[in-house]
């Protein structure tokens, strides 16, 4: 088998190098083979190993194993910088503080009602339109014609508004609470 | 329905008195008033429904409009926040398909046409989980229709208003075409109904029942296609292509009390000519297309279009023709109280041919813009402008005060500019 790993690893080699797979006189030409008969033998127990796999074509694609191999560190070329690839699993600000872009607006705090929540007044707050609020998320409700943003919390099955501060008293809805929004996030820029 | 395989799932989504709805949807003290957006510039531009139903209609000056219904809420326009809504309307139908044509800053068509089983269920329950996620997600409602061609689907977002949703079989068609007067055909100008009208055509099925041959001596290609989306054939296809950033630019100001002075309505103009150009700068834009406006006390407006000879974003070359087009507009017993300019067909300055007798200035008005540009920048939008526009700079805007600026530019956070503010639109009103 060690013989198989040395032409698998210069197939990786190529791939690293050329982002594609090479073709079969290419194979040729890294491995040294004399034949491309031989070839066609090596590419057969790569593909039975499930290193490499041959499309409808014949043309030869990255198999199930073949990058695994590589984390197994068989390429002395090296590791790939993994700076790089840990970088696709990063996510800008926008990203963490929006869950749906064309659903989120954003409201300023005039009042103190929350503040025991780490809402102060002049504070962005982030806010999602048309989801479902669940009893303990911290939503945006019309009362009396006006926005408030309390905490949504139920009793006896009747659903209200609790604030986030002692000196303000919960609001019980006289008909039907009229929720707009939930809040997603917080934002407050020194 | 829907049940030939060649016949396609067209939809129609149209906003519902849209900038009064955005208006609405983000201020409560709003909900079931009559609102009118269009402050700045003295007339109606769209009007909620509670403002339709007392009679007001999109064009009535706002004096007419105090008149009809004293207790309407009137409110300069917010084109940012329409513009961030319009974005959203449009990118929350592409969820469901790539085919989407942004017809209107508030209405697009979509073609839904293979989409059954991709969402596993019927053409008009994907139109309605669109028309809900789009109701849901901005807060306020549209009307869409769904019919096998763009005409009859643009009948049907028409046919109930507000939040309809009116799905035109084609086996049913005839049913709603008997009522749907010609001239309410999408397409169909004032010209064609008169023509239409004399021929005994009055409502769209008369139209339709027309036979080709007929058509073919008495009307063109655009009418033909009309009649043909009429009988179910789709003809006129779904254009993808999104819209330009910026097609025009504009600006419109009104100035208190009203002036009959030559000289200082000029300066306004003026001080519009450079606003609009440094905006263009911006964006690194220019054209050769121009329009300016003047209004006059009583709402009188007249406007003229005018070409140059090369594209530009530099006042000094715009401001020498807009003087003679200016010229022919100013009547001089009139009372006069707002000038606007508008940037028409604007295009990347960088692709833009110097004119060969302009070879040596363009650097010149280059380097002189760079400068001027960041001075502005530096020391504000006022330390530096043209000696055309002195008068109007020398005094405020307004000698009385008149709210025509958006309340979302009153209502800034840390870090945010009048030039510069977040792209995310904001409820408006106490937060308590």
């Amino acid at each position: 088998m060690d013989k198989y790993q040395e032409y698998f690893s210069k197939i990786r080699s190529f791939y690293e190098k050329n982002k594609r797979m090479p073709s079969y006189s290419e194979i040729l030409k890294i491995t040294g083979l004399k034949s491309k008969n031989a070839v066609f033998k090596i590419v057969q127990k790569l593909d039975e190993a499930g290193l490499v796999i041959k499309d409808s074509t014949g043309k030869l694609i990255p198999g199930s194993g073949f990058g695994g191999v590589r984390l197994l560190g068989y390429v002395e070329a090296g590791f790939p910088s993994p700076a790089e690839e840990e970088l696709i699993d990063t996510m800008t600000l926008d990203e963490y503080l929006i869950r749906n872009r064309d659903a989120t607006f954003m409201l300023k705090i005039k009042g103190d009602s929350m503040c025991e929540a780490g809402i102060m007044p002049g504070d962005m707050v982030l806010v999602e339109r048309g989801c479902q609020a669940r009893e303990g998320d911290i939503v945006v409700a019309e009362v009396d014609k006006a926005w408030t943003i309390k905490f949504l919390k139920k009793k006896n099955g009747m659903l209200y508004l609790q604030p986030g501060n002692a000196k303000y008293k919960p609001i019980y809805p006289k008909d039907e609470l009229n929720i707009a929004a939930v809040v997603r996030a917080v934002v407050r820029k020194y | 329905m829907f049940g030939n395989f060649s016949e396609r799932a067209i939809l129609h989504i149209d906003g519902d008195a849209f900038f009064a709805s955005c208006e609405q949807s983000r201020d409560p003290r709003l909900r079931g008033k009559p609102v009118i957006t269009g402050k700045e510039r003295g007339i109606a531009a769209s009007m909620s429904y509670e403002a339709k139903a007392r009679g007001v209609t999109r064009g009535m000056s706002l004096f007419e409009i105090k008149k009809l219904c004293p207790d309407a809420v009137i409110m300069p326009s917010d084109y940012e926040t329409y513009g961030l809504l319009s974005k959203r309307l449009f990118s929350i139908v592409r969820r469901y398909t790539p085919a989407v044509e942004e017809y209107g800053i508030d209405e697009c068509f979509a073609d839904i046409t293979g989409l059954r089983r991709t969402f596993r269920t019927s053409y008009s329950d994907i139109a309605l989980k669109i028309k809900k996620n789009i109701d849901n997600e901005l807060g306020f409602t549209f009307s869409v229709g769904l019919a096998p061609t763009k005409v009859l689907a643009k009948i049907g977002s028409k046919w109930k208003k507000p939040s309809g949703f009116t799905v035109i079989n084609s086996r049913d068609v005839d049913s709603y075409l008997v009522n749907w007067p010609v001239e309410k055909l999408w397409g169909i100008g004032l010209q064609t109904t008169a023509f239409l009208n004399k021929h005994g055509i009055f409502s769209s099925l008369d139209f339709k029942d027309k036979d080709m041959l007929w058509l073919k001596n008495n009307l063109a290609k655009p009418q033909i296609e009309i009649w043909q989306e009429l009988h179910g054939q789709s003809a006129i296809g779904i254009n993808t292509e999104a819209k330009t950033s910026y097609a025009s630019i504009q600006k419109f100001k009104t100035f208190t009390p009203p002036s009959s002075d030559r000289a200082f309505i000029f300066s306004q103009l003026s001080k519009n000519i450079e606003n609009v150009c440094m905006k263009a700068r911006r964006y690194s834009l220019a054209t050769d297309k121009f329009m300016i406006y003047l209004r006059t006390q009583n709402f009188h407006d007249v406007g003229l279009e005018f070409v140059l000879e090369q594209p530009t974003s530099f006042p000094n070359e715009v401001i020498s023709l807009a003087a003679c087009i200016f010229d022919k507009l100013f009547i001089s017993d009139r009372l006069y109280r707002t000038t606007g300019v508008v940037m028409l067909n604007l295009r990347d300055d960088n692709i833009i041919q110097p004119n060969l007798f302009r070879k040596n200035n363009i650097q010149k008005f280059l380097d002189l813009y760079q400068s001027f540009d960041s001075v502005r920048r530096k020391y504000g939008k006022h330390t530096l402008f043209l000696g055309s526009s002195f008068m109007a700079n020398k005094f405020a805007q307004h000698l009385g005060s008149r709210g025509d600026i958006p309340i979302r530019h009153a209502e800034m956070f840390k870090g945010e500019t009048s030039r510069k503010r977040l792209n995310i639109p904001m409820f408006m009103g106490e937060v308590t």
